[in-house]
């Protein structure tokens, strides 16, 4: 039996977790290849004109699994493990997805304010005809595996916030910042990051920072208020806060357009940036942005710091 | 302290006896025009629902006649952008040089009525009758509205409707007394009748959406008049009546849930599932068509809109949405529900053969 897993938006929360815990439960796995130009048109043409640009690009993926694996996996994320709400657009996710394609969808609620996330597992466990044994041996390995990954990560933040051998040219350090299905694929971002080494900036993506527990105080203005309801918005601004305690040049926010989410969290992100003097830039991307529109951007802005 | 609050359609008649009957200094909002909009959106984020523009154009109008402190609700337990609002427009209000506090309200009635009390520094006696004063205006737009959907195509002679209502808010208006209300709803029963009607068969038209945009006809180009006097009776289920309602008893939530299972499993914050509840009510009821209004990309309502469009697939009832913003016209408005009733006069005859 082959299940889909679409390699857009709700994959790119928890990247490798779904992709191994089916493996380990002997199921072929079937990913949709990464986002290119097809996909994209293809899931403009079909999603509503008003849904956000991350969303086509989700039906998009959709589409192109259509007709090639038994099950589409479509998990409805909720609320995470701090009872925090993701974006409500996620909510609707598998819903929609049932009128787009004909291959039946894999869903269950991962809703944690009502269950844990291992019980869950086990009920769509269940629908996939496995044991409790099987189920929790599988989201171990997955786990692990993720766990790994992330070390990975941090050890990288490091590396790049304070290089071990110093270089010959101080590479400026520029934060982006936006959710994780826009900052790793590449196609959707145009790019960025290559973009931004070529002109001689060290990009650090929010994700890589970790959340550190020793915050060392006056270094900057405290702003945030604020308290989010939405799980990014919490930990974004607090990666925020964990960053500003180290040497940047500069910050860029990309979203995508239509984001509802972002329209709330950019206010606060930019009060944030703003009152410590960082330079910071907004980019929206669509279906329409131009690769040349975005080069001259990003130029002037490495320039201006 | 002079107090404001947002321009909401007629509901701002009841907001304005609250809070006049708690004692309170109030500057009442303008009717939100092209002019207020326009204000409020070069000084808002522009990716942000529009409501929180024409909001923040209302502010601006009563900054400049005195107001300095801003009541505004969240919703607390929504998943929708409200819950930002007054963090965002007082942010904003900040940066462009306005200097004012905001009061936020969440929707419970603890935390009401303890800001309440905060504010106002009136008695629990006063607080309630004040409440019960609005509540009770409230009720008495909320049914005249209803009236006149009823109404207006029905009517004899064209727009007298609109005109005996137009006169009944603004003595509403007027009117501050518990005593002098009651008097006042029978002679607004005796207005009521006196509009002369004719009976004939009328195609209906549900009209399904975000709350806000339903129920300001400021903010909608008057679409139910409109509708109405092109012949359709116009049923609208959402009313603020409606959400507070919800609000309090959790249960029809459960059964909205119940009844749209097929369709959506899931909340999506706001009133996503309301619209898709009452579309198949309007489908089962055998309506001519259904008109589904939203402000521009507003979160639960875009996600919501192709299942609408599912329905409308399925059962053929005509069905046309709008987005709003402040960059529609109303000539545009226009067209398309010209068109729309149209479509829903043709349906209308053909089932009936």
């Amino acid at each position: 039996m082959i299940i889909g897993i679409p390699r857009a938006l709700i994959y790119w929360k928890r990247p490798y977790l779904w992709e191994i815990f089916f493996k380990e439960l002997g199921f072929e796995v079937l990913l949709s290849p990464k986002t290119n130009k097809e996909i994209v048109e293809m899931g403009v043409r079909i999603s509503d004109p008003e849904a956000c640009f991350s969303n086509k690009v989700y039906f998009g993926h959709l589409i192109w699994l259509d007709g090639k694996c038994d099950f589409i996996f479509v998990p409805r994320l909720k609320t995470n493990k701090e009872k925090l709400e993701y974006c409500p657009k996620f909510f609707g996710i598998p819903d929609l997805a049932k009128i787009l394609v004909k291959t039946k969808i894999l869903t269950e609620n991962f809703d944690e304010r009502k269950e844990k996330f291992e019980k869950t597992l086990q009920r769509l466990g269940k629908k996939l005809k496995k044991n409790k044994k099987e189920v929790k041996r599988a989201f171990e390995i997955a786990s692990l595996k993720e766990k790994e990954l992330k070390r990975e990560k941090g050890k990288d933040f490091f590396e790049k916030i304070n290089p071990s051998t110093p270089l010959r040219v101080e590479k400026k350090k520029i934060v982006l910042i936006s959710h994780p299905y826009n900052l790793y694929d590449e196609y959707v971002n145009l790019r960025i990051k290559e973009k931004l080494e070529k002109l001689g900036a060290q990009p650090i993506f929010i994700e890589e920072i970790p959340i550190s527990v020793d915050q060392r105080p006056n270094q900057r203005l405290s702003a945030s208020t604020i308290k989010f309801h939405w799980e990014f918005g919490k930990e974004i601004m607090e990666k925020i806060e964990t960053i500003l305690n180290y040497k940047i040049e500069g910050a860029i926010e990309i979203s995508s357009f239509a984001c509802g989410c972002d329209a709330v969290l950019k206010e606060f992100i930019e009060r944030e940036f703003k009152q410590n003097k960082i330079p910071f830039m907004y980019l929206i991307i669509d279906e329409q942005t131009g690769e040349a529109g975005f080069q001259t951007r990003l130029e002037a802005f490495v320039d201006t710091i | 302290m002079k107090v404001t609050f947002p321009y909401w359609g007629n509901y701002t008649i009841a907001f304005e006896a609250l809070a006049e009957k708690l004692g309170l200094e109030v500057v009442t909002p303008e009717k939100t025009n092209s002019k207020t909009i326009q204000a409020g959106s070069k000084i808002a984020p522009e990716m942000y629902c529009f409501p929180l523009k024409a909001n923040l154009g209302n502010y601006l109008e009563a900054i400049e006649r005195g107001a300095d402190t801003i009541l505004m609700v969240t919703a607390l337990g929504g998943s929708c952008r409200l819950r930002y609002y007054a963090d965002i427009q007082e942010k904003i209000l900040l940066e462009n040089g306005g200097k004012v506090d905001f009061i936020t309200f969440d929707q419970s009635p603890r935390d009401i009525y303890l800001k309440v009390k905060e504010v106002s520094r009136a008695s629990f006696r006063k607080i309630l009758k004040a409440f019960y004063f609005g509540y009770k205006k409230l009720r008495i737009i909320e049914n005249l509205e209803k009236k006149a959907q009823f109404l207006r195509p029905r009517e004899k002679n064209k727009g007298e409707t609109d005109r005996v209502l137009i006169r009944i808010f603004g003595e509403l208006r007027k009117n501050g007394d518990m005593r002098d209300l009651k008097k006042f709803e029978k002679e607004i029963r005796q207005k009521i009748s006196k509009i002369e009607i004719e009976e004939k068969n009328i195609p209906r038209v549900g009209m399904v959406g975000e709350i806000y945009t339903v129920s300001d006809p400021a903010i909608n180009f008057e679409i139910e008049k409109k509708l109405g006097e092109n012949g359709m009776e116009v049923h609208r289920e959402m009313d603020l009546t409606y959400h507070l309602k919800k609000r309090i008893f959790p249960w029809k939530d459960w059964q909205i849930q119940r009844g749209i299972k097929p369709y959506l499993k899931s909340t999506v914050g706001g009133h996503g599932r309301d619209a898709i509840y009452e579309m198949l009510n309007y489908v089962k009821e055998g309506f001519d068509g259904v008109i589904h209004l939203l402000p521009m990309a507003c979160m639960p309502e875009v996600t919501v809109r192709p299942i609408l469009e599912k329905i409308h697939q399925e059962s053929g009832i005509p069905f046309l949405s709008l987005s709003l913003d402040e960059q529609v016209a109303e000539a545009g408005i226009d067209t398309r529900l010209e068109a729309f009733v149209d479509v829903v006069r043709n349906h209308h005859k053909n089932k009936k053969l």
